[in-house]
C-alpha cells in the first residue's frame, strides 16, 4: 500500500564536495591515539582549542599530575570543584588507595564520583567530549582519557508553548534541550517500545537530533525511508529543525507544509501512538512529525480533549473559515466586478452606495487592503511588545476608519479583508494556515482577471495539486482522497474515542488496533445480561 | 529542461495579461435598474423607461451623508423610444454615464394602451437576454403609461419598484414568479395569462380623482384587479380586486385570503383568515355537455366576530360556515361567469384540467375551445373549515344576556 518516492540524489554528491574545503571541516588529524605523557597530550589539546577562550585547562599537580579539560560555560562547575577537585587536591593522590599506590586508572576509575563516565582513547573523542559539555580527565601514564558527564549550562525551563495554546491540555512545552524534551515524552510513554535514535547532523555543528517512534505501531517502511534521507543531509550546521524539515520533505516547491512540526510533547506522543514518527531537534523547541496530511493541519490538539460532539462542531466552524480565508476576497471580487447578477438587490445597492467616489477599482481596492494587512501582521509579529499596542492601534485605525472616511477604499473591502484575516488564524497550525494566506493572492488575481472562472481554475489547480502530493508515501489528502472509510470518523467529525478502534491505515504499521471494541459507555456497560 | 519550463510557465502566464479585464466593470460603473417599463410610442415603435437607482442618495451613505434632511430620490427614471427593446436601450444609453445593468430588474411594468395593443412583440427580449429573472414579476398599468408610474414616489420603500412587488405579494399571491407563470400561461394551449395590474394613487375613492388627473402630485400606488390576456397577449379586461382573488384561488395560486361574510339572521358579520388553501378543478363529460365542479377547500380562523353568536358552541360554527362558504361560492361563480360571458378567455387553467382528465376529448374540442369554454357548466362547491375561532368564545364587551348560546 505504501509507495515511497526514493529521492534521486544528483546533486547531493557533487554539493557535498564543498563541504570537504578545508575552511568548513575539521581538520581530521586528530584522529590519533592518545600519548602517554600528559605533557604531549596537553600541547596537543592546546593547540586543536587555540584561540578557544571558554575552554579551560585545570592542571592538578598531584601524583600522577592530573589534566581537567571542559567548555566553561557548559559545565556544572560547583559539582565538579566538589566532586572532583576537592577529592584531588585534598584527600586525593598523596594517599595510598586501599593500599596501593595511586594509579592513573584508579584516579580515573574510583575516584570520580560521577555517574556517566566513558574512557575514549582518541584525540577526536576527546575534543568531542569537550565541546559537548563533558568534563574530560587525562591522567599523566595513561593513553586514555575519561569523559564525565556533567552538564550544567543554562538552560530554559519547561513552559508553557506559546504558539501553540490551549485551554484544555497539559501546559508543557518542548524547550531548546534535546534531554528535556525526550524526557517529556518518556514521561508519557513509559515503555522499552519507545524508542529514541540518536542521529548527528551537520559537519561543523554537530547536531544531536532524536528519530523517535514507537516499534511495533510505527510503519517499518516510513521509518526506513526518514533513516535514509537524514542520513543523506550534508550540511555544515542545523540550528533549527526546519533545517532538517526542508532536506527531507517530499515536495519543496510546494506551498503546503508536508511535514509538521509542534512545540507541544502530548502531540508527538498522540502522533507516535498513531504509528508517525518524531525528530527532535537540540536546540529547537520545535519538534518535527511525519508524515503529515492534508487534515492534521486543521486539526488543534484541543479536540481530542474536549467533547467530540463539540470537537465536531468546532471543526465544522473551522473547515468553513478555511475557505472564506481562501476564497473571500476572491469571490468578492469577481461577483462586484464580473456577476453583479449574483449579489443579492439589496446588498448590490448598498455596495454600489460605499463604492461611490472610491478611485480603485475593487481589485486593487482588495489586493491593497490584504496587502496592508498581512503588512500589519508582519510588523506585528516584530514588534516589541512596548510599541506592539501601537501597531495594532495605528492598523485600526488607518486601515479600518480613516481609509474609508478618506474614501479611499470602500466599507465592504474592510469587512472582507477583516473577516478574512480572523478566519486564517482560525487555522490551527500556524505553517498550514501561512499557505491558505499565501495561496489566496494567487486566488485574488485569478478572480480580478477572470472572474469566478478563473476561481474555479485555481481551485482546480490546487485540487490537483494536492491530490498528486504525497507526505513520505502517504498521500496528502488520505484518507478522504484516496478514502479509507474507518478513518473519516477524525476527519470532519471527530467521534468518540472509544469508536476510533482503528489507527490510521496509512500510517502505522502492522499493530492497526488502537482499543478493543464494544467499550462504548453506558450504565448497563460491563454487567452480564441476565444479572 | 528547466529552462523551458521557464519560459513556457512565464508565456503561459502572460496569457492572462493579454486577456485582461476586458469583461469586467465595477458596481459604480453601473446604472443598476429595478424597475422597467414598456410603452407604447406613436409610429409602431416602443418606449422604454428605466428606474435606475442613484446609490449615493440610498440612506446610510458614507462619505455624502452629511445632511440628511434634504434628501434627494434615490431613483430616477430614464426613457428612450425605439423600433424595438434593445434598440430603445441603446438610445436611452447616450442619456446615461453608467452602463444599463438589468441583471436585477425585478418588475416590469407595461402600459394599459401597450397592454390593449399586445405585447407579443416586445417580448422576446425578456427571455433571450443573460441577464434574465424568472424572479421578475410584470405588471400592467391600469389607466397610465408604465413611464409615469414608473416616476411615482412610494412612502414605505426607497426604491419604488420594489413597493409594488411589496403590496403584491401582501395580497396574497405565491410570490415572485410573474414572469415564469405568464410564460407557462402565454405558452399553454388553452390557458390564457392574466397580469395583475397596479393603479397610481393610494385611494380609488372620488376625493382623490382630481389628485390622480396629475399623476406626477400622486404618493404611492396600489394593487388593482389583474387584467385578463387573451391568446394574442392583447389586454381584453380587468376584474376587480375581489373578483381576482376568487379568480386566484380558482387557478390555484393564493396563500392566503380574508373572507368576511354578512350572516343575515344575525344581523352581523364575520371575517376569517384562511391560509390553507386547496382548490380542485373536475371536470365532468355529459355527452356533448362540459361541465366543471371546481372544488375550493380552506382552513383558516375566525379572527372578527360581529354576532352575538357565542363560539364555543359548534351548532353556531356551523352557521358561521355556512355563511362564509355561501359567500366563497358566490364570488367565485361570479367571478368565473363574468371571465366566461364578457371575455371568454380561459384564465383558470380549465383546459389544462380538461386535457389532463380526457385527452381524446379535449383533442376533439380543443380548436373551437373558446366557445366551448363559454358555454360550459360550473358549479362551485366551497369546503370551508374553520380551525380556531380566536381566544373567546361570545364577544367579550357584549352583555352576557345578550349572547345566544
Amino acid at each position: 500500500m505504501l509507495r515511497i518516492k526514493s529521492r534521486k540524489l544528483s546533486n547531493r554528491n557533487t554539493s557535498s564536495n564543498e563541504l570537504e574545503s578545508p575552511n568548513l571541516s575539521l581538520p581530521d588529524d586528530q584522529n590519533v591515539e592518545l600519548s602517554t605523557d600528559l605533557a604531549v597530550n596537553e600541547k596537543m589539546l592546546r593547540e586543536t582549542f587555540q584561540a578557544c577562550s571558554d575552554i579551560v585547562f585545570r592542571p592538578i599537580s598531584s601524583n600522577p599530575k592530573v589534566l581537567l579539560v571542559y567548555t566553561d560555560g557548559l559545565i556544572d562547575t560547583k559539582t565538579l570543584d566538589k566532586v572532583v577537585l576537592a577529592r584531588l587536591l585534598f584527600d586525593g593522590t598523596s594517599r595510598e588507595f586501599n593500599g596501593d599506590p595511586v594509579s592513573g586508572q584508579i584516579i580515573q576509575e574510583q575516584l570520580v564520583a560521577i555517574s556517566q563516565v566513558q574512557t575514549v582513547s582518541t584525540f577526536d573523542d576527546v575534543s568531542d567530549g569537550i565541546l559537548k559539555a563533558n568534563v574530560v580527565l587525562l591522567v599523566d601514564g595513561e593513553n586514555k582519557a575519561l569523559i564525565a558527564d556533567l552538564k550544567g549550562f543554562e538552560k530554559r525551563n519547561v513552559a508553557e508553548p506559546e504558539a501553540e495554546v490551549s485551554v484544555r491540555g497539559p501546559r508543557d512545552g518542548f524547550t531548546e534541550t534535546l534531554r528535556i524534551n525526550t524526557s517529556l515524552i518518556r514521561r508519557r510513554i513509559h515503555s522499552p517500545k519507545l524508542k529514541i535514535e540518536s542521529i548527528t547532523v551537520g559537519r561543523v555543528s554537530q547536531t544531536d537530533i532524536g528519530l523517535v517512534y514507537i516499534d511495533g505501531i510505527v510503519s517499518n517502511a516510513i521509518l526506513a525511508e526518514v533513516r535514509k534521507r537524514i542520513e543523506q543531509i550534508q550540511i555544515d550546521g542545523v540550528l533549527e529543525s526546519g533545517f532538517i524539515e526542508e532536506f527531507i520533505e517530499d515536495t519543496p516547491w510546494s506551498p503546503f507544509p508536508q511535514i509538521q512540526n509542534t512545540e507541544r510533547p502530548d502531540i508527538v506522543c498522540a502522533s507516535l501512538l498513531e504509528g508517525k514518527v518524531a525528530i527532535i531537534v537540540d536546540n529547537t523547541p520545535f519538534a518535527l512529525i511525519l508524515p503529515m496530511t492534508f487534515w492534521t493541519g486543521l486539526q488543534a490538539v484541543e479536540d481530542y480533549y474536549e467533547r467530540s460532539i463539540y470537537t465536531t462542531f468546532v471543526r465544522f466552524v473551522r473547515y468553513s473559515l478555511l475557505n472564506i480565508a481562501l476564497l473571500l476576497p476572491s469571490i468578492y471580487v469577481a461577483l462586484s466586478t464580473y456577476h453583479q447578477q449574483l449579489i443579492p438587490t439589496n446588498l448590490l445597492i448598498s455596495i454600489a452606495n460605499s463604492r461611490e467616489g472610491v478611485p480603485f477599482p475593487t481589485f486593487v481596492e482588495t489586493l491593497l487592503m490584504e496587502f496592508m494587512f498581512e503588512g500589519l501582521r508582519e510588523a506585528g509579529i516584530r514588534m516589541p511588545k512596548a510599541v506592539g499596542s501601537a501597531v495594532s492601534i495605528v492598523g485600526a485605525l488607518v486601515i479600518g476608519q480613516a481609509a474609508v472616511q478618506a474614501g479611499i477604499v470602500s466599507a465592504p473591502v474592510v469587512i472582507v479583508v477583516a473577516t478574512t484575516g480572523i478566519a486564517s488564524f482560525a487555522i490551527p497550525r500556524y505553517n498550514f494556515g501561512a499557505a491558505y494566506r499565501l495561496l489566496r493572492f494567487p486566488m485574488l488575481v485569478l478572480a480580478g482577471m477572470l472572474g469566478l472562472y478563473g476561481i474555479a481554475s485555481g481551485l482546480l489547480i490546487m485540487i490537483i495539486h494536492l491530490l498528486g502530493l504525497q507526505s513520505f508515501g502517504v498521500p496528502y489528502m488520505s484518507p478522504v482522497a484516496p478514502q479509507i472509510p474507518p478513518d473519516l470518523k477524525d476527519v470532519f467529525i471527530r467521534a468518540p474515542r472509544w469508536s476510533m478502534n482503528n489507527r490510521p491505515a496509512f500510517f502505522s504499521g502492522r499493530n492497526k488496533k488502537r482499543i478493543p471494541e464494544g467499550q462504548q459507555p453506558s450504565p448497563k456497560r460491563g454487567e452480564k445480561p441476565n444479572d | 529542461m528547466t529552462r523551458k519550463r521557464c519560459v513556457s510557465f512565464c508565456l503561459i502566464f502572460s496569457l492572462f495579461f493579454i486577456s485582461g479585464c476586458w469583461d469586467s466593470s465595477e458596481v459604480n460603473n453601473l446604472a443598476i435598474e429595478l424597475a422597467w417599463g414598456i410603452d407604447k410610442a406613436p409610429n409602431k415603435k416602443v418606449m422604454i423607461s428605466a428606474q435606475a437607482i442613484i446609490p449615493s442618495n440610498i440612506s446610510g451613505s458614507q462619505g455624502s451623508s452629511a445632511g440628511g434632511a434634504n434628501k434627494e430620490k434615490p431613483y430616477f427614471v430614464v426613457s428612450s423610444d425605439g423600433m424595438n427593446t434593445l434598440d430603445a436601450v441603446q438610445r436611452m444609453q447616450t442619456k446615461l454615464s453608467r452602463k444599463v445593468f438589468r441583471g436585477h430588474r425585478r418588475v416590469i411594468v407595461i402600459g394599459e394602451s401597450m397592454a390593449r395593443q399586445g405585447i407579443k412583440e416586445v417580448f422576446d427580449t425578456y427571455t433571450r437576454d443573460p441577464n434574465l429573472k424568472l424572479r421578475t414579476d410584470i405588471f400592467i398599468v391600469r389607466g397610465s403609461t408604465a413611464k409615469e408610474f414608473l416616476k411615482i414616489p412610494y412612502p414605505l420603500e426607497t426604491i419604488p419598484g420594489l413597493g409594488v412587488l411589496g403590496e403584491f405579494n401582501q395580497v396574497g399571491t405565491l410570490m415572485e414568479m410573474g414572469l415564469l407563470n405568464f410564460l407557462l400561461a402565454a405558452t399553454s394551449e388553452g390557458a390564457c395569462p392574466i397580469v395583475p395590474s397596479v393603479a397610481i394613487g393610494m385611494n380609488s375613492s372620488s376625493q382623490d380623482k382630481e389628485k390622480q388627473k396629475d399623476p406626477s402630485n400622486a404618493e404611492g400606488f396600489r394593487i388593482a384587479g389583474p387584467g385578463i390576456l387573451n391568446k394574442d397577449l392583447k389586454l381584453v379586461g380587468f376584474l376587480n380586486v375581489e373578483e381576482g382573488r376568487s379568480m386566484r384561488w380558482v387557478a390555484g395560486n393564493l396563500n392566503k385570503l380574508t373572507i368576511s361574510a354578512a350572516i343575515p339572521q344575525e344581523n352581523g358579520n364575520v371575517s376569517i383568515d384562511v391560509n390553507k388553501l386547496g382548490n380542485k378543478i373536475q371536470p365532468v363529460i355529459q355527452g356533448d355537455k362540459l361541465k366543471f365542479v371546481i372544488t375550493l377547500k380552506g382552513q383558516g380562523a375566525i379572527r372578527e366576530n360581529n354576532t352575538n353568536l357565542d363560539l364555543t358552541q359548534t351548532k353556531n360554527i356551523t352557521i358561521l360556515q355556512n355563511a362564509l362558504k355561501k359567500q366563497i361560492e358566490d364570488n367565485a361563480l361570479r367571478t368565473i361567469t363574468k371571465v366566461q360571458k364578457k371575455y371568454g378567455t380561459d384564465v383558470f387553467g380549465f383546459s389544462d384540467a380538461l386535457r389532463r382528465k380526457n385527452l381524446p376529448f379535449w383533442k376533439s374540442i380543443r380548436k373551437n375551445w373558446v366557445t366551448e369554454f363559454r358555454e360550459a357548466e360550473i358549479s362551485v362547491n366551497a369546503e370551508l373549515t374553520v380551525r380556531q375561532m380566536g381566544v373567546t368564545g361570545p364577544s367579550l364587551h357584549l352583555n352576557p344576556t345578550e349572547i345566544e348560546k
